[in-house]
């Protein structure tokens, strides 16, 4: 009989294993051994698999346990009073030692070196304070940033249509500027799409009704996000201090409805009555729970607005994306639907009940405030427009290329924005040079 | 018991006994003694008090400073029945209510008989009840379908088949024998031309049959939704909306509602995917008229007789099925 079991020889006694292994000690066979007439090589090989335990297990194999020892001793100590303080106690205290000597030291030198010390660890800090942060606010358990992706549209119109000049690249640039700004610190994430004109599909057809297209591919570039936030170009966020969740989802119930007829500038009969329908497609507001609320679109005085839309990832989204370009309703319709993908939506919201109990309608200046110019010239309509004293989120500069200065909107805006969000210090600065320039100006005056 | 010789040592030697219990961190016994004294707790709180404050300086972002309340829903107080909790099968007719009425009674009858045999439900409503506005009254069957989901909210399945069409085999139990997953992928024709001699869109050839919501026959023309079944659920609901869409009831489609089907179904791939074609004969064999060359004409045994066509023009529904009332009578008795 063989003593020496050999792992290279095909050693293959499963009786005698067996017999020892059962034997009572816990041993790392033991999971292996169940069934019989296994050779060394598959036994070792399941146990190796199974990793319960593995074969040699140093202690302290983390890097603080491997390099603890060395690092404590291997820095400079006082052996001076060792007797005193170690007594009635563990002698292996060296930490305690250290740090005992390090606030001995500092107070040595005194608040210098302190003061020095957290002038330096501050900016340290703040540095990982903003990393942390972002983390935090992206990671899908914590701030569940990573859920969110905003789709921002570039170059609309661009391309095979018209040139840009210097004014649409300035817009560009503060959009979408403004945009990563936002997504960064919220951590979500920021698809930026070309929706130049191209000549994409053979029959040209399609021409332009690429929102589709685009918010199907982020899908399925974000496979985690749930909630995708369409922009257009000529949008600008306002307060980028509002996070999506805290501004719309947390409180979706008070800001949204569902019932269209709280505003309706189209005129949409609301609910649906024919006696054909089941009760949730018949309902006021489907089944009223927030988990069936795939879409959020804000209505501007004309109707829905796609200018700024969230939609979310689900079943339904899927189903609308695919049956919202048709050939036959785009033959048919073409002409007389403007706004493309729009006026399509606004017509299946009205034609296809199977619609209705998923849309959920947001007060546009929850999401897309409106400058004065677009629905309105006076800009006065507190459920259209921009007012500074409520800190609006996001402007929406919608139709100011037909005769509006887009770029002076922009400009505007992005100036007010700044001014509305300066820092404590800014504010404090310019406060102080307000006051020497008014006084500067008052004696100004009392000269002449 | 004793052995010749005491047990062999093991070759591997059992791993060291850990230090910590497994589970548990491994702190470095330095730093342990150093958390039990005092100023090792002050410390450790001190540093958790610092982050703490830099979390709550930083905030949580503010929030809206302007929730304008224009909403204020709260959830709908709908009954929600579960699907399956119904019947497994309602079978859906739309009567003509100008027709011969005795031949009205024998259809209706015809598809008594067999629901209450299986358990299932039946629903004959009409035309008029519909918002067809102009468009023929053959889309009827359309909103007839969705009208069965609402009133039977729990069933499985709807079947939808033509006034024209008799069930000549009614002991065959439809939800067992052909829409039970197993059975209806053997059943499926995959990755066949939907619209037949030679379509560019062909059935996906590698659906299960649990997610397959729309069963349905080719004839020698084309799709035949002159019998077919739809699975209660969101994806019908979805699917009866877009095909009733006023759009395509617009559009002049040579055969109506049998040419917007197959359109909707080559266009939309939410469509094409839940979609599965069985042989003719299985749901929808044809008595007379254009029927597929392999496997479209009535043999007896065939759970269904259709007779295309014959409510329509100078046609006489009841004249043609005279043979096969009596072969049913026969059998009854």
């Amino acid at each position: 009989m063989s003593r020496s079991p050999s792992p290279h020889g095909g050693w293959s006694s499963p009786g005698l294993n067996t017999s020892y292994d059962n034997g009572g000690r816990h041993s790392p066979y033991v999971k292996g051994s169940s069934s019989h007439n296994v050779t060394w090589a598959s036994a070792q090989a399941r146990s190796a698999e199974v990793k319960g335990y593995p074969g040699f297990t140093p202690r302290n194999q983390g890097f603080f346990g491997k390099h603890f020892r060395r690092i404590s001793t291997s820095l400079p100590f006082t052996h001076g009073d060792k007797e005193k303080l170690g007594r009635g106690r563990p002698p292996a205290n060296k930490m305690m030692q250290l740090l005992t000597h390090i606030g001995r030291t500092l107070w040595r030198l005194r608040k210098i070196v302190a003061l020095v010390l957290l002038v330096l660890l501050i900016p340290m800090l703040r540095n990982s304070n903003t990393a942390l942060r972002r983390t935090w606010r992206r990671s899908p358990w914590l701030g569940g940033g990573s859920k969110y992706v905003v789709i921002l549209a570039a170059n609309q119109g661009g391309g095979v249509m018209e040139w840009k000049g210097p004014r649409e690249w300035a817009i560009e640039r503060d959009s979408v500027k403004n945009k990563k700004k936002y997504t960064r610190n919220w951590g979500y994430d920021l698809e930026i799409v070309d929706m130049s004109t191209k000549k994409r599909y053979a029959h040209e057809w399609r021409e332009s009704w690429e929102k589709v297209d685009t918010i199907r591919n982020a899908m399925r570039k974000y496979p985690h996000a749930e909630w995708f936030w369409w922009l257009d170009t000529n949008t600008f966020i306002m307060e980028p201090t509002y996070s999506i969740q805290n501004h719309i989802f947390n409180q979706i119930r008070d800001v949204t409805y569902r019932d269209i007829n709280i505003y309706n500038p189209l005129n949409i009969t609301h609910p649906l009555t024919d006696e054909y329908l089941d009760p949730e497609t018949r309902s006021l507001v489907g089944d009223g729970k927030i988990d069936s609320v795939n879409m959020l679109v804000p209505q501007d005085c004309g109707g829905f607005n796609l200018g700024s839309f969230l939609v979310r990832r689900s079943v339904w989204t899927d189903r609308l994306l695919d049956i919202w370009w048709d050939p036959v309703a785009y033959e048919q319709k073409h002409m007389e639907w403007e706004h493309k993908e729009q006026d399509a939506f606004e017509y299946m919201y009205q034609n296809q009940p199977w619609i209705r109990p998923h849309v959920a309608f947001i007060q546009q200046r929850q999401i897309m405030s409106f400058p004065p110019g677009a629905c309105g010239e006076k800009g006065d309509d507190p459920n259209i427009h921009y007012q500074e004293k409520d800190r609006d989120f996001l402007v929406n500069m919608a139709g100011c290329e037909w005769g509006r200065d887009c770029w002076g909107e922009m400009y505007k805006y992005r100036q007010l924005s700044n001014h509305l969000n300066r820092t404590y210090w800014e504010k404090f600065k310019d406060g102080l040079s307000d006051f020497f320039t008014r006084k500067v100006k008052k004696e100004d005056k009392k000269k002449n | 018991m004793h052995f010749a010789m005491p047990p062999r040592k093991t070759s591997r030697p059992p791993p060291y006994a850990a230090r910590n219990q497994s589970g548990r961190i491994a702190i470095p016994p330095a730093l342990r003694n150093l958390l039990r004294t005092r100023a090792g707790q002050l410390l450790v709180a001190g540093v958790t008090c610092v982050f703490l404050l830099i979390w709550l300086l930083s905030g949580g972002g503010t929030s809206s400073t302007r929730a304008a309340k224009v909403g204020g829903w709260t959830a709908a107080s709908i009954p929600k029945v579960a699907v399956g909790t119904g019947p497994p099968v309602v079978v859906v007719t739309v009567i003509d209510p100008q027709a011969d009425p005795a031949w009205i009674d024998k259809i209706r009858n015809n598809r008594e008989e067999y629901a209450k045999r299986h358990g299932y439900q039946t629903f004959f409503p009409t035309p008029s009840q519909y918002p067809l506005k102009s468009s023929p009254t053959s889309w009827s069957r359309v909103p007839a379908i969705r009208h069965a989901i609402a009133l039977y909210p729990g069933c499985t399945f709807i079947w939808y088949l033509d006034a024209t069409a008799l069930i000549m085999n009614p002991s065959i139990p439809l939800h067992t024998s052909v829409l039970a997953p197993p059975k209806l992928e053997s059943l499926m024709i995959s990755n066949a031309p939907v619209v037949p001699p030679d379509s560019v869109i062909k059935t996906f050839s590698n659906l299960k049959g649990d997610r397959i919501d729309f069963i349905v026959t080719q004839d020698k023309d084309g799709l035949a939704p002159s019998s077919f079944v739809i699975r209660n659920g969101e994806w019908a609901k979805f699917f009866l909306d877009a095909w009733f869409d006023p759009i395509y009831r617009s559009y002049n489609f040579q055969k109506a509602e049998t040419h917007a089907l197959e359109h909707i179904v080559q266009w939309h791939g939410t469509i094409l995917a839940k979609l599965a074609i069985v042989p003719q004969n299985i749901l929808n064999a044809y008595a007379s008229g254009p029927a597929s060359d392999t496997n479209g004409s009535f043999n007896e045994g065939d759970l269904v007789a259709n007779f295309p066509g014959c409510d329509r023009d100078a046609r006489d529904c009841f004249k043609e099925q005279h043979a096969y009332w009596e072969i049913l009578e026969q059998g009854g008795k």
